[in-house]
C-alpha cells in the first residue's frame, strides 16, 4: 500500500522545516530461502527471490517489502487486523477516520474494504475492483482480488491480494505496481512469495 | 546600523508596495468590455504561461481526465451562457475524476473541473457562479499578480534575514519575525481580496447572463451545511463560517454567501437556473460520482449529499447510494436500514443487479440468511458475469442455486 498524498500547504513557510526532517528509517534484506514471520504476526513468507523490506510503519500489524522501492512495486503484509481498527494508521481519528474492519466484515467485503481505504486515505476517484474470486489462503477460506487505480502522480497502478479471516482477524497481502511494465514484471514473484505463506 | 537602516527603509518601501493592493472591488456591474483573447506580456507572464502550457500537456494526457466530449462539451455550454460566447472561446476544459469540491483556472486558459462539483452544484446557475468565478480570475489575471507579490515578499524576507544576521541581538531577531509574520500575513490577505475581486466578476457575468444569480450564493449556503453535517457526524464541534485563519487562502463561507447573496440583480430572482437541463446532461453521470462520493467514508457529507439531490425526487440511484453508505458504516442498524434502502431502489428499478447484493449481503449480517441468499441469487442471475460472482456463489448453498 503506497501511501503518498502530495498537498502544497504553506509549501514556503514549511520549506526550512522540512529540511531538518532526515529519513532515518532502516531497511533490510530478506534473503532468498530463510523463512521469515511477518508483520509481527504468526505468517511466515520464504521468498524466492532476495526482497527489501521497507522501513517507516503505516500501522500496526503491516509490515512493506520491495525490490526497487515502494512506488515501483510494493508488497504489504496485514498481519492480523482485529476488529474495529482500520487497515493503517489514520492521520487523524476524528478528522480523517478510515473505514474500519469489524467482526461481522465478510470475506467478499475485504474487497471494499480495501477500496475504502484507498479512496478515503488518498482521496481518490478513480479505483475500480477487476475481479475476486474464492481461493484457500493461510490453509483457510479466503479470496484473491485485484485492483486498478489512479494516484494523485497520474500513474495508473495495478493491485493483486490475497486475503482471509482466522480467529476474528483479517491477514492480507496486497501487491501494487504501475501497469505499465513494472507489474508485469514481479507479479510472478509475489505470486510465488503470497504462495509461500503459512501460519504457524 | 547604517545598513540595518538602509535596509528598513528597503524593506518598508517595498511593503508599502505590497500593501498597496485593489481595496475591494467594484460593485457586481457590468463585467468590463472583453479585449479579446490575451497574449503573455513581459518576461514574468511570458515564463508562467510558458510554465502552464507545459501543465497542460501533461493535463491533457493524464488518466484522471475524462474524455467524455458530451459532458465536456456541456459544461463548456454552460461557462459560455454565463461569460458570454466572444469571453469563452479562450478556454480549454478539461474534467478531472476527483470527488472534491473544486474548480481551478490558470493563466493560459486551462479550467480544470473537478468531479466532485458536480455533486454540489444543482443547475446550471449554480455551476455558472462556479465557472464564472474561476474565470474571473483568469480575465483579471490573478496568477500573475500573485506570482509577483509572493516574490517580492519573500525577496523583502530574504534580504531581511541577511541584514538581521548581522546584528544578532534579540531586539533584531524579534523584529525580523514580526516582519516575517507580516508579509505572510499581507500574501494570504492579499490572495483572499483576489478571491473577492474573482467573486465580483463572477456575479458580474451571471447578472448580465439568462440565468439566475440567486444561485451563486446557494453554493455557498449548501457547502456550509455539507460541513456541518460533516463534522456533526464525526463528533467535531460545529465550525465557524466566519473565521478567518491567519493562513485562509478564501474569505469565510458565510461572507462569501452574503455578499453573493447582496450583489445578485434582485430583479434576476424570477430567471430560469437550469435545473432540469443540468439533471438531463449529469444523469449518465451520476451513479459513479455518487458512488466515488460514498466510498469516501464521510457519512454526514455523503448522506447530505444524498438527501439534498433528492429533493427533486428519489430515484433508484439515489437509494441504492444510500444503502451503500449505510452498509459501509456497518452497524447493526445501519444494516436494517441499508436493507430498506436497497429494498426502495429495487421496487423503482428491479433491473440494478448491485442493489440485490447489496440488500443479500446486508440481510445476511442481521442473520436473515435465507433471504440475503434469495437476494444474492437474484444478483447471480442478473449479472451471472460480475466481478465476485464466483465470491457470491459460495454464499448461496448450491442445490437451491440449481434450482
Amino acid at each position: 500500500l503506497i501511501l503518498n498524498r502530495s498537498k502544497t500547504i504553506l509549501a514556503i513557510a514549511l520549506a526550512p522545516a522540512m529540511l531538518c526532517v532526515s529519513q532515518a528509517h532502516a531497511h533490510k534484506l530478506h534473503a532468498r530461502g530463510v523463512a521469515v514471520a511477518v508483520a509481527g504476526s504468526p505468517v511466515t513468507v520464504t521468498p524466492t527471490r532476495d526482497w527489501n523490506q521497507l522501513g517507516g510503519n503505516i500501522g500496526k500489524a503491516t509490515e512493506r517489502w520491495t525490490l526497487d522501492g515502494g512506488q515501483l512495486n510494493d508488497v504489504t503484509f496485514f498481519g492480523g487486523i482485529a476488529p474495529g481498527k482500520p487497515l493503517v494508521k489514520e492521520r487523524s481519528k476524528k478528522r480523517d477516520p478510515l473505514p474500519k474492519f469489524t467482526k461481522d466484515t465478510l470475506l467478499v467485503e475485504v474487497p471494499e474494504l480495501l477500496e475504502g481505504t484507498y479512496r478515503t486515505y488518498k482521496d481518490l476517484a478513480a479505483f475500480q475492483l477487476l475481479s475476486a474470486e474464492p481461493m484457500t489462503f493461510l490453509g483457510h477460506d479466503g479470496v484473491a482480488f485485484s485492483y486498478e487505480f489512479t494516484d494523485a502522480d497520474q500513474l495508473t497502478r495495478k493491485g493483486e491480494a490475497r486475503a482471509t479471516i482466522v480467529g476474528g482477524k483479517l491477514y492480507m497481502i496486497t501487491f501494487d505496481a504501475p501497469r505499465l511494465s513494472y507489474y508485469g514484471k514481479v507479479v510472478g514473484d509475489f505470486r510465488a512469495l503470497a504462495d509461500s505463506a503459512q501460519m504457524r | 546600523v547604517r545598513n540595518c537602516a538602509l535596509g528598513a527603509l528597503a524593506i518598508s518601501t517595498v511593503l508599502a508596495g505590497l500593501l498597496a493592493q485593489p481595496a475591494g472591488a467594484a460593485p457586481a456591474s457590468v463585467p468590463p468590455p472583453y479585449t479579446g483573447i490575451y497574449q503573455p506580456h513581459g518576461v514574468d507572464e511570458i515564463g508562467l504561461w510558458r510554465e502552464d502550457d507545459e501543465d497542460e500537456r501533461q493535463l491533457a494526457a493524464s488518466n484522471l481526465v475524462i474524455r467524455d466530449e458530451k459532458l465536456t462539451a456541456y459544461v463548456k455550454k454552460v461557462l459560455c451562457d454565463t461569460v458570454g460566447g466572444d469571453r469563452c472561446k479562450s478556454v480549454r476544459v478539461y474534467i478531472i475524476r476527483e470527488p472534491t469540491f473544486n474548480a481551478s483556472m490558470s493563466p493560459n486558459g486551462t479550467m480544470r473541473v473537478l468531479s466532485g462539483l458536480f455533486l454540489r452544484v444543482r443547475n446550471e446557475a449554480e455551476l455558472g457562479g462556479v465557472l464564472g468565478h474561476e474565470f474571473g480570475h483568469f480575465e483579471s489575471r490573478h496568477s500573475l499578480e500573485i506570482f509577483k507579490a509572493n516574490r517580492s515578499g519573500t525577496d523583502v524576507l530574504a534580504w531581511a534575514a541577511v541584514l538581521a544576521s548581522m546584528s544578532a541581538s534579540y531586539r533584531t531577531q524579534n523584529s525580523y519575525q514580526n516582519l516575517e509574520l507580516s508579509v505572510y500575513g499581507t500574501l494570504f490577505r492579499y490572495k483572499r481580496d483576489q478571491e473577492r475581486e474573482a467573486d465580483m466578476l463572477g456575479i458580474g457575468y451571471l447578472n448580465r447572463s439568462r440565468l439566475r444569480p440567486q444561485a451563486a450564493s446557494k453554493v455557498w449556503q449548501n457547502v456550509m451545511a455539507e460541513i456541518e453535517a460533516s463534522s456533526r457526524v464525526r463528533g467535531l464541534s460545529k465550525p465557524n463560517f466566519n473565521a478567518i485563519a491567519f493562513t485562509a487562502s478564501h474569505p469565510p463561507n458565510a461572507e462569501r454567501a452574503a455578499y453573493l447573496a447582496e450583489l445578485a440583480l434582485p430583479d434576476a430572482a424570477s430567471r430560469d437556473d437550469g435545473g432540469e437541463r443540468y439533471r438531463a446532461a449529469l444523469a449518465p453521470w451520476l451513479p459513479m460520482f455518487l458512488d466515488d462520493q460514498v466510498k469516501l467514508n464521510d457519512f454526514g457529507g455523503s448522506e447530505y449529499l444524498i438527501q439534498s439531490l433528492a429533493e427533486t425526487g428519489w430515484t433508484a440511484q439515489l437509494w441504492f447510494a444510500r444503502g451503500e453508505l449505510y452498509r459501509s458504516r456497518g452497524n447493526q442498524r445501519d444494516m436494517a436500514r441499508a436493507a430498506e434502502f436497497y429494498g426502495h431502489a429495487i421496487e423503482l428499478d428491479p433491473a440494478v443487479a448491485d442493489a440485490y447484493r447489496g440488500l443479500g449481503l446486508s440481510l445476511f449480517k442481521t442473520g436473515q440468511r435465507t433471504e440475503g441468499q434469495q437476494a444474492l441469487r437474484k444478483y447471480l442471475e442478473l449479472k451471472p458475469n460480475a466481478s465476485d460472482a464466483n465470491m457470491i456463489r459460495m454464499m448461496v448453498p448450491k442445490e437451491v442455486s440449481e434450482n
